[in-house]
């Protein structure tokens, strides 16, 4: 290296963090946001859901994912234990003993909650995701650099990470079956359901029946709709008749994600922080290091 | 003012108008409108519809003779269709039904007319605007899977199913057969459930089974409402009453019974038989009440205590004309037919009679004022 005072070192490095500051307040501007009133949404009755897996299957069939075939899916040894959506499969559903009352277990299907405010939409860096109008949350796998941010801001955990191409990034979860909506169809899962315990539908009609549902059976459920304002409100909403803390639901406050994700990253950030202690970390060190060869000098000397 | 009646005169006609012109439907029914819409005037814009009323408006109640046999459920059959269309033993389950709350256990709603099935209310199509009930094919799935999946606690289509191009498909004629022949075996009631308690004074409940039944004429449906095949079949067994809350273990009781108070009244230190109304309350009704239902002295309804067994209470307009003396097992002589009942029968003590008004030497029973015959009916 030429040479540089100790000066004009920090001096440079000084210019180029404020320029990389200057390039993260740019890139600060959160998605958008913008909720249609008419935006779409999926009311989960774990009541209703009897656990028979059929919309694993038509979700891996939509989507081209290896399947095997569906009498495979009457398997009920699989809810010995609690599986999470992965790349293989987009939505799963989890069984947990029901132990208030003299009933059947209870199911529960999980995938993307498709949130009103995501926080990977807010995560991501390059913006290959989006909150489109009918309140799907999609990626964009040209933009994608595979920084894997939106599968730590999620809530819920759901981005999965195809590990096993690694010069092609491929996240993936659900994408409200993006494709068959904009061909006028129903989600795979909500058309397969044979008992329609997920129902496909406007945002606002859905919390209207699930309110009916809980006012015409108080002993049914408990009194809440998760979804509608965890994290800000999610398109996929739920109805339970156990506290959903105790059916392996997040527990969640009611401010978006991207609120606290945000105020972290850009509380970090701000006011040149992280270069600053960086390098005075480093010069502490190297001031320790010089002392002691001194005195190490000193010692033979 | 005028103006005032003018607009009252135009606006008169309108209500009316709007109040009659009601659907074919609607004229058939002999309903409150308020059973159904909540608004007061509904129009077809806002109709203001009430939730669907499941399990009120019950008007039809049939035996499960009077309902088909069997059918198969291929409304929503479509050829690409995993699974074949299940063949429904309706008077099997009629039958079942018959058991627990009757037909509207399925048939939850049922305005006067005929028996309403399920396309009638439910859509074939799922993407729907109308999203308050399910689609026909969920419907179905519900109503089965309730029941299905708490007995037996299958959920594999193929125990309804038969899958599309298998082998099995081919007999479908005769598995309509068969499921026609069904029945539910018959049931045999217990006679006495005997419960034992975690009360320390009065362990012991003695549910009498066929007091209730007999004595008492309840019917199976004042105790047994709702209640699916899991009672007996339940692969998922009822959470143990010790595990339940107060109210929950004493709910069916206190359909009738003040379980609030009164603990004694069930809760024994022992065993306890049959009901004994002399045991009971001191009034024995074996000789002359044992045929009565219990209504015809116990007047007001749920109400059992407080009735004195003075006969005069039931029986006030007895008197010596009408009163046939001989159904007590004793017939009068001619001289004795004549007395007013309480010259005998002194402070309405009708069990023993005195004869010191007359004579002063006799007593009863040793002295009878007439001949015993065998007791009529």
């Amino acid at each position: 290296m030429a040479k540089q005072s100790r000066r004009d070192f920090l001096k440079t490095y000084a210019i180029i963090g404020s320029a990389a500051a200057g390039l993260s307040s740019s890139t600060k501007a959160a998605p958008k946001n913008f909720l249609s009133e008419d935006r779409m949404a999926v009311l989960v009755d774990t009541t209703v859901c009897i656990g028979c897996r059929k919309c694993e299957w038509a979700c891996k069939t939509a989507h081209n994912l290896a399947t095997d075939p569906i009498e495979t899916y009457e398997d009920r040894s699989v809810f010995k234990e609690q599986r999470r959506p992965t790349d293989k499969a987009l939505t799963v559903v989890n069984e947990y003993p029901n132990t208030t009352s003299d009933k059947f277990p209870i199911n529960v299907k999980v995938q993307c909650m498709h949130c009103d405010k995501p926080a990977c939409v807010s995560a991501c860096i390059v913006g290959a995701f989006t909150k489109n109008e009918n309140g799907s949350v999609i990626w964009d796998g040209d933009k994608c650099i595979g920084c894997r941010y939106c599968m730590v801001a999620c809530p819920f955990q759901i981005p999965a990470f195809e590990f096993e191409k690694a010069l092609k990034p491929d996240i993936k979860k659900c994408d409200f079956c993006i494709e068959r909506t904009s061909k006028d169809k129903l989600p795979a899962c909500i058309e397969m359901c044979p008992v329609e315990a997920i129902i496909y539908g406007r945002r606002e009609d859905l919390l209207k029946v699930a309110k009916d549902r809980i006012k015409n059976y108080p002993h049914r459920y408990v009194n809440r709709i998760f979804g509608e304002h965890e994290v800000g409100g999610t398109s996929w909403l739920y109805l339970s008749s156990r506290q959903f803390e105790e059916i392996a639901f997040p527990k969640l406050g009611n401010d978006p994600a991207p609120g606290v994700s945000e105020a972290i990253q850009h509380g970090i950030f701000a006011y040149f922080v992280p270069p600053v202690a960086l390098y005075a970390l480093l010069g502490g060190v190297m001031w320790l290091n010089k002392n002691k060869k001194n005195h190490e000098s000193n010692t033979e000397n | 003012m005028k103006t005032k009646l003018l607009i009252l005169l135009i606006a008169l006609p309108l209500f009316v108008f709007a109040q009659n012109k009601v659907g074919k439907l609607h004229q058939t029914q002999a309903l409150n409108c308020k059973t159904c819409h909540s608004c007061d005037i509904p129009t077809k814009e806002n109709p203001c519809i009430k939730p669907c009323p499941r399990e009120r408006l019950i008007t039809i109640e049939q035996t499960p003779a009077d309902a088909p046999a069997v059918f198969t459920i291929d409304k929503m059959k479509k050829t690409s269709d995993i699974y074949a269309p299940v063949v429904f033993s309706h008077r099997l389950h009629a039958e079942m039904a018959d058991m627990g709350g009757g037909c509207r256990m399925c048939h939850h709603y049922n305005p006067p007319g005929e028996v309403v099935g399920c396309a009638d209310c439910h859509e074939l199509t799922r993407k729907r605007t109308d999203l308050s009930k399910p689609d026909l094919k969920g419907a179905y799935h519900q109503q089965c899977m309730n029941c299905h999946r708490q007995w037996s606690g299958k959920v594999e289509c193929e125990s309804c199913h038969a899958q599309n191009g298998s082998a099995k498909k081919t007999e479908s004629k005769p598995k309509t057969d068969l499921a026609a022949k069904k029945v539910h075996q018959k049931i045999n009631p217990p006679a006495i459930v005997k419960y034992d308690t975690p009360k320390a004074n009065g362990k012991i409940v003695s549910f009498n089974h066929t007091d209730h039944v007999s004595t008492f004429s309840i019917d199976c449906e004042k105790c047994h409402s709702n209640e699916s095949c899991n009672k007996c079949h339940a692969k998922y067994k009822p959470a143990s009453l010790a595990n339940r809350s107060v109210a929950d273990k004493h709910v069916v009781c206190a359909n009738c019974h003040n379980t609030k108070a009164n603990c004694s009244d069930c809760h024994k230190n022992s065993a306890v038989g049959s009901f004994n109304h002399k045991a009971r309350t001191g009034f024995d009704i074996a000789k002359n009440h044992a045929k009565l239902a219990c209504n015809r002295c116990h007047v007001e309804k749920g109400k059992f205590a407080g009735l004195k067994s003075d006969c005069s209470i039931c029986h006030g307009t007895w008197t010596k004309d009408n009163f046939k003396h001989v159904s007590t097992g004793l017939q009068l002589d001619e001289v004795h037919a004549d007395f007013e009942c309480s010259d005998c029968h002194q402070e309405k003590n009708y069990a023993i009679p005195t004869c010191k008004n007359c004579h002063e030497d006799k007593t009863y029973p040793k002295d009878k004022p007439g001949k015993m015959v065998k007791k009529s009916k």
